[in-house]
């Protein structure tokens, strides 16, 4: 019973490093803009299927995977900024969202077309690295991601919080016009939060892709769903908060997982999501307020 | 005698235009839904539940499924009306999936004439053969489909003409000067809630009855993009705007053979390319404001 409940905690957190890692994109881009990017999850699909598309005909190195799967996020990030944010007109941030809904579905079909198996062989750099403590098994890939997404926490929020540039996407979030006011180069700026999200994606999705050993037709989906429900109940806008949600989510799903078995586990991360925005939607750790009202009172 | 192909994709452009007629109802006053394809789900289970378990005709099956999307669409507008943008629309989003899976869970079966029936979970709900039992021809069928249709247009025409229709509009436009003026946005905005839930179980409770069977993935996010991207096609500026967005979808995209395979691809850029040169659709309320006085100039 104990071994079990540590065992699943270790499941749980190594899962929501991942969440984390996507929540991380999602709160970057909602952060600075104030707008939801729907088609993160298929952004970072196209990167992965890109990445499969290469490996499966040239057999290339692990690392040429890795720079095509980010390479190919930031193309597809691209494509959606231009097509669904940067046209918009300010205040439009639903135009916005439904737009983003749509290209999400486009680029899903997109994906399918060109490759239509249901899942694809994913290459690991290394062998399974397992670690025994004691009755407990550690993967080392696990241990990787969890890594990873603390470092990029880390590098987001120094990037946000002490330099120049992240002094301007404050002011941006605050107020894009005030901010085009003192000299801000704005639509620069958030084509350049895109990219950097997308480059995230990008890590997050080869990282996950290379742990599972596969990839599924249903990654776009999973990807945006499960980052988007870490990355409110972190709060929106919260480096922190991202992947602490992540781990939070990775949690309850390893524990319900357990309890109840798969369905279960896929309906908890939408009844906490509905709930969530029904009781707390400043997220558990609830801050920025005021940003997040200025946000929900735009409309189509 | 009309070519059953054409009968068919006539059908399915009815049945879709009352799925996008609720979502349209909700964009009047202003909520972006991306879950009214649960309330065809449950629209759908309804009905066939009624005619191939309980062994009801189709007039009162129809009215059950109604009547459940409504209570169903209730039972999530009490709670979240109170969010605004974006937060609706994920709150709504995040339902739908969640009703899609209990759907995936949900058993219920019994034996009728010697078979086993109802729906099983992941498999979904199969054999609802109402119509074929009855000898309905899908001519026949397509007929009641649009007869509903052209009622519930008319319904709106009304609507339109009456003191409802601009004070939806109003909530639509700013509920806190709607509200300032006198208009009870909670209440309106319920009974818009219910209205849509209605239409979208009608919807489901026609589909169900006329492919015979219905399983969780049919109402999937691919669906919900769908319903509410007619109406932002066709227009806002009246109710014929989502019929217009189906027919694009389903009478053109859909049913030529080298265009179907590419449907989602180019319908999504359709709706992005709309959303950034006429936000509000093709017949936008400026448009129809237009046409009308055009048409009862002489007059």
């Amino acid at each position: 019973m104990f071994v079990d409940i540590v065992q699943n905690t270790i499941e749980g957190l190594a899962h929501g490093a991942a969440y984390g890692l996507i929540a991380l994109g999602f709160t970057l881009m909602f952060g600075v803009m104030g707008r939801l990017n729907l088609a993160y999850g298929s952004i970072i699909m196209i990167g992965l299927y890109a990445g499969i598309f290469v490996q499966s005909r040239w057999h290339v190195h692990w690392m040429v995977v890795a720079g095509t799967v980010m390479a190919c996020s930031v193309i597809a990030g691209i494509y959606v900024e231009r097509l669904c944010f940067a046209p918009m007109r300010d205040g439009a941030a639903m135009a916005s969202l439904v737009a983003s809904f749509a290209i999400w579905m486009q680029l899903e079909e997109a994906a399918m077309l060109v490759l239509p198996r249901h899942s694809y062989p994913f290459p690991a750099p290394t062998d399974q690295v397992v670690i025994e403590l004691g009755p407990f098994l550690l993967r080392g890939d696990h241990l990787v991601t969890l890594g990873t997404a603390a470092l990029i926490m880390i590098i987001l929020e120094r990037l946000v919080q002490n330099s120049r540039f992240g002094l301007g996407l404050r002011a941006i979030a605050e107020s894009p016009r005030a901010a085009g006011f003192v000299g801000q180069h704005v639509r620069r700026s958030l084509f350049l939060v895109f990219i950097i999200a997308s480059m995230v994606g990008g890590v997050a999705g080869w990282l996950i892709a290379s742990t599972n050993h596969q990839v599924s037709a249903m990654f776009g989906m999973w990807a945006t769903y499960k980052g988007l429900v870490a990355a409110m109940l972190g709060g929106l806008g919260s480096m922190r908060g991202a992947l602490a949600g992540g781990l939070l989510l990775g949690l309850v799903e390893a524990y319900s997982l357990w309890a109840f078995g798969p369905q279960i586990r896929d309906l908890s991360a939408s009844l906490i999501l509905f709930l969530l925005i029904v009781m707390r939607p400043g997220g558990l750790f609830g801050q920025k307020q005021a940003m997040l009202g200025a946000a929900a009172r735009t409309r189509l | 005698m009309i070519d059953p192909f054409l009968i068919g994709v006539l059908s399915n452009i009815g049945m879709m235009s009352l799925l996008a007629l609720s979502a349209y109802l909700l964009l009047l006053v202003g909520e972006v839904s991306f879950g009214q394809q649960a309330f065809f789900g449950v629209g759908a289970y309804a009905g066939g539940i009624a005619t191939a378990l309980w062994g009801c005709s189709l007039g009162v099956a129809l009215l059950f499924a109604a009547l459940m999307g409504a209570a169903a669409q209730l039972l999530v507008a009490l709670p979240t009306l109170r969010l605004r943008g974006f937060y609706f629309s994920v709150a709504t989003l995040a339902f739908a999936e969640a009703v899609r899976i209990l759907f995936g869970l949900f058993h219920y079966r019994r034996d009728v004439d010697g078979r086993m029936m109802g729906p099983d979970g992941e498999n979904g709900f199969r054999d609802v053969r109402y119509i074929y039992d009855h000898n309905m021809g899908g001519q026949d069928y397509m007929l009641i489909v649009w007869a509903l249709v052209v009622a519930v247009l008319l319904i709106f025409m009304l609507l339109e003409f009456s003191r409802y229709g601009p004070r939806l509009r109003m909530i639509g436009e700013d509920d806190i000067m709607a509200g300032l003026n006198g208009i009870h946005v909670t209440r309106y905005k319920l009974a818009t809630s219910v209205a849509a839930g209605a239409l979208a179980g009608l919807s489901g409770g026609l589909y169900i009855h006329a492919v015979t069977y219905v399983e969780p993935g049919v109402f999937g996010m691919m669906l919900g993009v769908h319903t509410l991207a007619y109406g932002l096609i066709g227009g806002l500026g009246t109710a014929l705007g989502p019929l217009i967005g189906v027919l694009i979808d389903i009478g053109f995209l859909e049913s030529f053979h080298g265009l179907s395979q590419y449907r989602m691809v180019i319908f999504g850029g359709i709706v992005v390319l709309l959303l950034i040169f006429r936000p509000r659709g093709l017949l936008d309320e400026v448009l129809v404001n237009r046409l009308n006085r055009l048409f009862w100039r002489g007059r």
